[in-house]
């Protein structure tokens, strides 16, 4: 009996070094569309939920993704107030088309250029498109990499889901 | 059962004291890519003896509050085909310690930079593309004021197992004067200005010419590249450029001339909602800049020199990307995009998206004045060289129902197997691709892709290019039940060409974790299935790929 108590609570334990998430990293260097670089403490939504979302120009599920909230956008942040960041990985071939890239599609997201792509590694992004959700206190509570229409609407419930709990 | 609880309260405690005391959080990255391949030289797959080949690694970061630490593992047992087989073997391949504050950040250990767009020094990682020239050494910057960034550093560069010889020593600043001077802090002209200086040294070597082994030259040990930037907005309207020289750096690229080297960069944009134009020129004479000289192919680069060229995704229109060619080259492209509105006749219901772009690259226009020890050859800068590559597609995506959307594409691209070291005709093709997602339900995605390549390129076994010919391709995707998506794909040369290019690829995505199986054969190119884009090479067989972030 003892062992297993003993068992359960280590487990516990361990389980707590998984369970706690990561939170946004603060200071890595981006760039705004502008040409600014600026440190991704800049990220904030004022206690808001958050979604992150890394792209490029060159990757067509990545731009069908952003694209598809496009359309629902609006509604969103009326219904949660949340706030889409799209984090472009694009490099020097292709940096300079960001902010015509964005424009061009009428994307009223933030949108910042993470061109040596510490960013990415610092969040351990692996293929584009990938997506997170990030609480209020700027905890990474959800991820999800591809893209897949409709998938977008699994996003928002996280997001009314997050609210839900912190009322 | 002793040992069990033992090392669980080990685990435990371990646990208690990364979160209770030090804090922090531990996130990672895996990848795992298997291949089971066979030979298959109509596609040019080579012969495996290993049977199975496999990629893996895996990130590990730790983080608390400012300062961060990571590692990577790397095991090539053996390398996928593609690879380069000097990456067999398995180790740590890159580790750091970092302290990155609100003005001062200082790295130990593997880092990655970037000066501006990278034509001095840009050291960077392509996982899928099997190149890695990260620094290992000691970087700083430092923000003195709000707008101000000076960054310096001192490594030697990654090559596969091994370093390069050559120390590369930098330096960097960039300001941005809406943050400096007051006056200009709510202008609409926005102004960021900055210069970089990067200087490499390398022990003296002996290069012997085959032709006259006691045609020796002096080698300079130190060799600088220095580069200006600027980047303009006002309003709808940006400009950047950047300007580089580099000093004398007889290398194997260059062929071992004493000539001097520099780079141009200029892009312009106009932008508003719904529209916007870009055009971009550049010009490149020697630019090749290695940290180790005697190095070839991709490795040890120092500076990045990009293509200006449309990254273009469908299988067709990429079948001949363009390389860019460090030694010399002049390029210009073009890009447009509209949106027509909303309930008008050419919108209809949802808009439509017009996407057009064109580029033109080609070589210097130069005289040759020597070989190896001479200044190599002088060249006009305006001068425009022989044709090296062109192209022009035009993009049509319209929506015509909640769940129909189709996209269009034509292409025309003009290729010159020079780029690719051939000497050989011009390539001309044409390309149209047709594209329709169906969403039949919130669970169930059908997509088509329909494509065909006219060429005026014929196979012929001299010269064994299996892009030669006349292509039709046919593409049927599902995704269903929210995770999983099923693919069918297959090219074939119907005319004057080789080659039919099957696959069937199965996949599972939850969360940050998606698992990849295909089987078929495989083009070596970008490839975008069910979600996401990567490079691969031909293959013939199997295919397992496993990734996961936490």
């Amino acid at each position: 009996m003892k062992k297993i108590l003993l068992t359960l609570v280590a487990l516990t334990f361990a389980g707590c070094m998984f369970a706690q998430n990561a939170k946004l990293p603060e200071n890595v260097t981006i760039k705004t569309l502008d040409g600014q670089s600026v440190q991704s403490s800049v990220i904030q939504n004022d206690g808001k939920p958050m979604i992150i979302s890394f792209w490029a120009t060159w990757c067509k599920p990545c731009n069908r993704e952003l694209n598809a909230i496009k359309e629902v956008y609006e509604e969103w942040q009326e219904e949660t107030g949340v706030k889409l960041i799209a984090v472009s990985i694009d490099d020097a071939r292709s940096a300079s088309r960001v902010k015509p890239h964005v424009d061009g599609n009428s994307w009223e997201y933030e949108v910042y250029i993470d061109q040596n792509q510490d960013f990415k590694r610092a969040m351990n992004v692996v293929n584009v498109p990938h997506t997170f959700i990030v609480d209020g206190e700027g905890n990474i509570v959800w991820q999800h990499t591809s893209y897949v229409d409709g998938s977008e609407e699994e996003m928002i419930e996280i997001v009314k889901g997050l609210l839900k709990e912190e009322k | 059962m002793k040992k069990i609880i033992l090392g669980a309260l080990l685990l435990a405690s371990s646990g208690v004291f990364a979160q209770g005391i030090m804090g922090g959080h531990v996130t990672g990255n895996i990848q795992f890519d298997g291949q089971i391949s066979r030979q298959d030289s109509t596609i040019g797959a080579s012969d495996v003896p290993e049977n199975l080949l496999m990629n893996a690694r895996a990130d590990v970061l730790y983080a608390n509050g400012n300062f961060s630490a990571g590692l990577r593992f790397e095991a090539y047992q053996n390398p996928l085909l593609g690879f380069d087989p000097k990456y067999t073997g398995q180790g740590i391949a890159n580790y750091f310690v970092s302290y990155q504050g609100e003005k001062l950040g200082v790295t130990l250990g593997h880092f990655y930079e970037q000066f501006g767009s990278g034509m001095i020094l840009r050291t960077y990682e392509d996982r899928y593309l099997g190149i890695d020239n990260a620094l290992f050494g000691f970087s700083v910057n430092y923000r003195p004021v709000n707008g101000v960034t000076i960054k310096g550093l001192v490594g030697k560069q990654r090559m596969f197992w091994t370093m390069g010889n050559g120390i590369v020593r930098g330096i960097d600043a960039e300001v941005n004067l809406n943050s400096v001077i007051k006056a200009m802090d709510n202008s609409k002209l926005r102004v960021s200005l900055g210069a970089g200086f990067v200087s490499k040294y390398e022990d003296d070597a002996t290069i012997t010419f085959p032709e006259d082994p006691n045609y020796k030259l002096a080698l300079p040990l130190n060799v600088g590249a220095g580069s200006a930037r600027i980047d303009v907005n006002y309003g709808r309207f940006g400009f950047q450029a950047e300007y580089a020289r580099k000093g004398q750096d007889p290398n194997l690229m260059n062929d071992y001339i004493y000539r001097k080297g520099e780079a141009l960069m200029l892009n312009a944009s106009y932008s508003q909602k719904g529209f916007s134009a870009n055009v971009q020129a550049k010009r490149v004479d020697n630019m090749a800049f290695k940290s180790e000289r005697g190095v070839g192919r991709e490795m040890l680069y120092i500076n990045y020199i990009p293509a200006i060229t449309k990254q273009h995704t469908y299988a067709f229109l990429s079948m001949y990307p363009y390389a860019t060619q460090t030694t010399g080259e002049m390029g210009l492209m073009g890009d447009v995009m509209y949106t027509i509105p909303k309930e008008t006749v050419l919108g209809g219901k949802y808009g439509t998206d017009i996407h057009l772009n064109s580029a033109i690259i080609t070589g210097l226009k130069t005289e040759t004045v020597g070989g190896s020890g001479t200044e190599g050859y002088t060249s006009d800068f305006f001068g425009i060289g022989g044709l090296y590559y062109g192209d022009a597609s035009l993009e049509i995506a319209h929506k015509f129902s909640p769940a129909v959307k189709a996209t269009c594409t034509y292409g025309y691209v003009v290729f010159n197997p020079i780029v690719e070291n051939h000497e050989g005709e011009l390539h001309h093709n044409n390309v149209l691709v047709g594209d329709v997602t169906w969403k039949v339900n919130k669970k169930n995605v059908l997509r088509f892709e329909a494509e065909w390549m006219g060429s005026d390129s014929k196979y012929t076994k001299e010269i064994d290019d299996k892009r030669a010919g006349d292509w039709i391709m046919g593409l049927v995707e599902y995704n269903f039940a929210k995770n999983w998506f099923v693919s069918l794909s297959d090219q074939y040369a119907y005319k004057d060409g080789i080659g039919n290019y099957y696959n069937l690829s199965v996949g599972y995505t939850h969360n940050a974790t998606r698992l990849q199986v295909g089987y078929g054969k495989q083009r070596e190119g970008l490839l975008c299935i069910g979600g996401v884009c990567r490079t691969v090479p031909a293959s013939n067989g199997l295919t397992v790929s496993l990734t996961t972030s936490f």
